[in-house]
């Protein structure tokens, strides 16, 4: 089945939707339909020099290009705010907009990240002003340990962002790609629902 | 009535003569109230280090080679062709040749190297020679005639026999019987945050950042492995993202990491990723029972006649109480312990309870159903007396209230079309006590308090309670006092289970803070020309009881002190907490016969904890609580398959765990018992709520299934089966 390139570059649960589960390992790997047919140029194994834009800074590394987004920003630039949990695509503590969509952090490559804009949690608070969302999450104490929070305030972001009053329903559904341990989904769902002044991205 | 009483705990001292110093206020300003969590801003920004967070400079990864048998002989280990692998510093063979492995995921060798994947490159390269051993996957396959005995006392380790009163009679007595089997899986916790840990050493000095529910139980148990003074190891634990009860110390990976660490001579960070917690760091065991149990006709308990086992894995223990709650005046039960090749078991949220709360409690179900009497009057006509840690009987008319219990069909809901409604009931009991926690506590010349205590807050909301008490004790806004916790150098607090934490904590809050308020008192009292005793703190003042113009603001109150803050050292004293809760809870059920998919749509929890520190954060834990127990009903199931013993959903999609889709509307009351001091809520809340969901599957479906997870193949089935025998329950 093919592929196409910008299929490689959304997360891992907008192409679940669109492409059979065989492919999705094929698509990890990075096989674009275009680069099948001409033969894509070999990169690595060894490290090799990526720069990426996060949270609006530029940022050159040289990793091995079977390093993931989520693994460069934390093991490599210490950037932590968003969490390792599944490793594999199912549980979205990982979540970062990628040009504004959402992405499961742990299911791309580093290398596959070039020239896009990455948006964490990191980036949303205006100094100690808390992003809306993060300020719902506080009021309705839509968290606990904390560890999916960064994940799930991004899915959030990202929700709130093409629709700033969505249905319950709505909101479940952009959820759904994350999991807490701690059981918090009712007030996130209602930190949410009550998030007031989120501007379309 | 019995010999000895089933439920030690009720009408046990459960109301403590209140503290003759420093009670818990009348009219408290911010305990009990709806107070936010005071480390949301630096979680829901992503600025919170975590253990998994921690990278030190020139810090190395480790990671663990695992056996891929579930029980092997090692005959050889040869690390070379690793330690000349590109970035490895470190390398260590955990078992020597001759050692066992038990279980699929036992740690057998180790290394540290620059980056992790060459560290996933250089694992590939230990090689290690088994010899195979013939495993037991199953307690049915350990049951088996003839099976293999891989364990060195054999399979089967047989409990002790519980008796009381006089079965003969009971039986006797008995206008009904039931005759029937119930079964629970096995759980693994699934915490967000894995096990593991970032170790460093100074020297012989080992700081560790861990993922742990006990800071200083994991401080001890470093120094015993590593054979170095507790005085020597530091352990932090500033936040972490969960542990359900399966991280109390450094496990095997922390003093992997630690031996990882002191070799390669650097800093070494080694998380476990989720396959191998999924194998190696607990589980809740699983439970299986043969039950026969009799009635009168007047719908009282006479009988209980149960043999019980279950699955710790190697050699781990499986027991839970039984019956649950209900006065079964005579009675006998029988445990043994099956011992398979899986990795052991650990303490999980609540151990034991809702697995004796889910055999009981559908037992409960289907005597009421014998009776023709409906089951939660059939229930609250069986419960022990009430007592203040026994509301049982005050709770259930509460809760049946709010959930609309009246609306209930007998059973088997008669509504037309594939969507059949039910509901369920179930109780639940906990201990929930703690003690043995010092504080330490600094009051600032420019008016800013400290409060440091060596325990740590797992999500739960300790460090909230810390300043909610402080702060109210104080008579101060919340802003002014900083909490540290999660710190083995400071003062001792015990490991965060069995709900111990709140009642251990808070007492050594409220009496450490009202001394250094004490000591504040004697400071000012000369200047304002009153005696100390005189003096209260509220509203950002110190002032003169009833008189709140004769007194000075906080911070000037403060600046009295000079340069020189006042600190006081404090901790646990009785009278301020206790032990001993209950609660109840109601499911409502969606259960769909054509797929046999089950959707809980509502749960109502009526749950008490003594006094309320923190209203909004008690909910979540219960909301939590309840989250779990779905899981716990619909989802959740380590399965191991038969033939090799190996895990087949050690990840978290086809270990299924509940989406926000999944989750019911759910009502909570809390039932606040000031005159008892604080008592624990985190693990009530989730015990009965896998029971009262699966009576509720019963309820809609007119056909019970006695084993939980309730997967839709189990309701197809159930299904099929009523339909062949023709009836109903």
């Amino acid at each position: 089945m093919a592929l196409h390139d910008d299929a490689l570059n959304v997360s891992r649960r907008a192409f679940l939707k669109t492409v059979s589960a065989s492919s999705v390992a094929a698509g990890v790997i990075g096989v674009g339909e275009s680069e099948a047919q001409t033969g894509p140029a070999p990169i690595g194994p060894g490290e090799v020099s990526v720069q990426l834009s996060i949270d609006g800074q530029a940022r050159t590394l040289k990793v091995e290009p079977r390093v993931t987004l989520l693994d460069a920003m934390r093991e490599r630039l210490n950037l932590t705010a968003q969490k390792r949990v599944c490793d594999r695509g199912s549980c979205g503590a990982c979540t970062v907009l990628v040009d504004g969509k959402s992405a499961y952090a742990c299911s791309i490559l580093a290398i596959q990240m070039q020239g896009k804009s990455i948006r964490t949690v990191a980036s949303l608070a205006q100094g100690t002003v808390l992003h809306p969302v993060q300020q719902a999450f506080c009021d309705h104490d839509g968290l606990m340990c904390g560890f999916c929070t960064p994940g799930f305030v991004m899915s959030a972001v990202a929700l709130l962002e093409s629709n700033p009053s969505p249905t319950p329903a709505q909101a479940r559904a952009a959820l759904d790609g994350n999991i807490c341990r701690c059981g918090t989904y009712p007030r996130v769902l209602e930190a949410v629902l009550n998030t007031k002044g989120v501007r379309r991205g | 009535m019995a010999d000895t009483p089933q439920v030690p705990e009720v009408n046990a001292p459960s109301r403590p003569q209140p503290h003759e110093k420093y009670p818990w206020p009348a009219e408290p300003t911010l305990v009990g109230k709806r107070i936010q969590r005071v480390d949301g801003p630096i979680k829901v920004t992503g600025q919170a280090k975590y253990s998994y967070d921690i990278n030190r400079p020139g810090g190395l990864h480790g990671r663990i080679l695992r056996s891929p048998h579930p029980h092997a002989r090692i005959v050889a280990i040869d690390l070379s062709a690793a330690s000349k692998a590109p970035g490895v510093k470190a390398v260590m063979a955990v078992l020597q040749p001759g050692a066992k492995v038990m279980f699929q995921g036992e740690e057998v060798a180790a290394l540290a190297a620059a980056t992790e994947e060459q560290a996933d490159d250089a694992l590939r390269l230990i090689k290690v020679q088994y010899e195979v051993l013939p495993h037991i996957a199953t307690e049915a396959l350990a049951l088996r005639e003839g099976a293999p005995q891989v364990f060195k006392d054999g399979n089967i380790k047989a409990g002790d026999t519980e008796e009381a009163g006089d079965l003969e009679a009971g039986f006797k007595a008995a206008a009904h019987t039931v005759l029937a089997g119930y079964a629970t899986q096995v759980q693994t916790h699934v915490s967000l945050e894995t096990h593991g840990c970032v170790c460093e050493w100074d020297g012989d000095k080992l700081t560790s950042w861990v993922s742990t529910q006990a800071v200083h139980g994991t401080r001890e148990q470093f120094a015993k492995a590593l054979d170095i003074p507790q005085a020597n190891v530091r352990v932090i634990t500033e936040y972490m993202g969960g542990g359900f009860g399966s991280k109390f110390g450094p496990d095997a990976q922390g003093i992997i990491c630690a031996k990882l660490a002191k070799q390669a001579g650097a800093a070494v960070k080694l998380l476990l990723d989720r396959k191998d917690e999924h194998l190696a760091s607990g589980n809740r065991p699983s439970s299986a029972s043969k039950i026969k149990a009799g009635v009168s006709a007047d719908g009282m308990l006479t009988a209980f006649d149960a043999e019980t086992w279950g699955t710790g894995g190697a050699g781990a223990g499986s027991g839970f109480p039984l019956p649950y709650i209900y006065v079964f005046p005579n009675r006998r039960r029988k445990h043994r312990d099956i011992f398979t090749n899986a990795g052991p078991q650990r303490a999980m949220r609540a151990p034991g309870h809702p697995q004796g709360c889910f055999h009981t409690e559908m037992l409960m179900d289907e005597l009421a159903d014998k009776l023709r009497m409906d089951p939660l009057a059939f229930r609250i006509k069986n419960l022990p007396p009430e007592a203040p840690n026994a509301m049982w009987r005050k709770y259930f008319p509460i809760a049946a209230e709010r959930f609309g219990w009246s609306k209930r069909h007998v059973t088997g809901d008669p509504t037309p079309g594939p969507i059949k409604r039910g509901m369920g009931c179930a109780a639940n009991r906990w201990g929930g006590g703690g003690q043995g926690t010092k504080a330490h506590c600094e009051i600032n010349p420019d008016g800013s308090v400290v409060m440091r205590c060596g325990t740590q807050d797992l999500g739960v909301g300790t460090k909230t309670i810390v300043a909610i008490i402080t702060a109210e004790t104080l008579g101060i806004p919340m802003e002014l006092v900083r909490a540290e916790i999660g710190d083995s150098n400071y003062p001792f607090s015990g490991g965060s289970g069995g709900s111990t934490t709140a009642p251990g904590v808070s007492p050594a809050i409220r009496v450490t803070s009202g001394m250094a308020l004490d000591a504040l008192k004697a400071k000012v009292a000369p200047g304002l020309g009153v005696d100390a005793a005189t003096l209260v703190a509220s509203n950002g003042r110190i002032h003169v009881k009833g008189d709140p113009s004769k007194g000075l603001a906080w911070r000037d109150a403060c600046k009295q002190l000079g340069m020189e803050p006042l600190a006081v050292d404090g901790q646990w004293e009785r009278g301020l907490s206790a032990s001993g809760t209950s609660g109840v809870q109601f499911a409502e059920v969606e259960v769909d016969i054509e797929t046999g998919v089950s959707k809980v749509t509502r749960v109502t929890c009526v749950q008490d904890c003594g006094l309320i520190v923190d209203q909004l954060t008690a909910e979540s834990q219960c909301i939590g609580g309840i989250i779990g127990g779905v899981n716990y009903a619909l989802f959740e199931d380590r399965i191991l398959d038969r033939v090799t013993g190996h895990m087949v959903n050690p990840n978290m999609e086809w270990y299924r765990i509940a989406g926000p889709s999944d989750i019911p509307t759910i009502d909570i009351t809390l039932m606040n018992q000031p005159e008892r001091g604080v008592i624990g809520i985190g693990e009530p809340p989730t015990i009965s709520t896998a029971a009262a969901v699966a009576n509720a599957v019963a309820n809609a479906i007119g056909a019970r299934i006695r084993s939980i997870p309730i997967t839709p193949e189990k309701v197809i089935t159930a299904l099929a089966e009523r339909e062949k025998t023709g009836g109903t329950l």
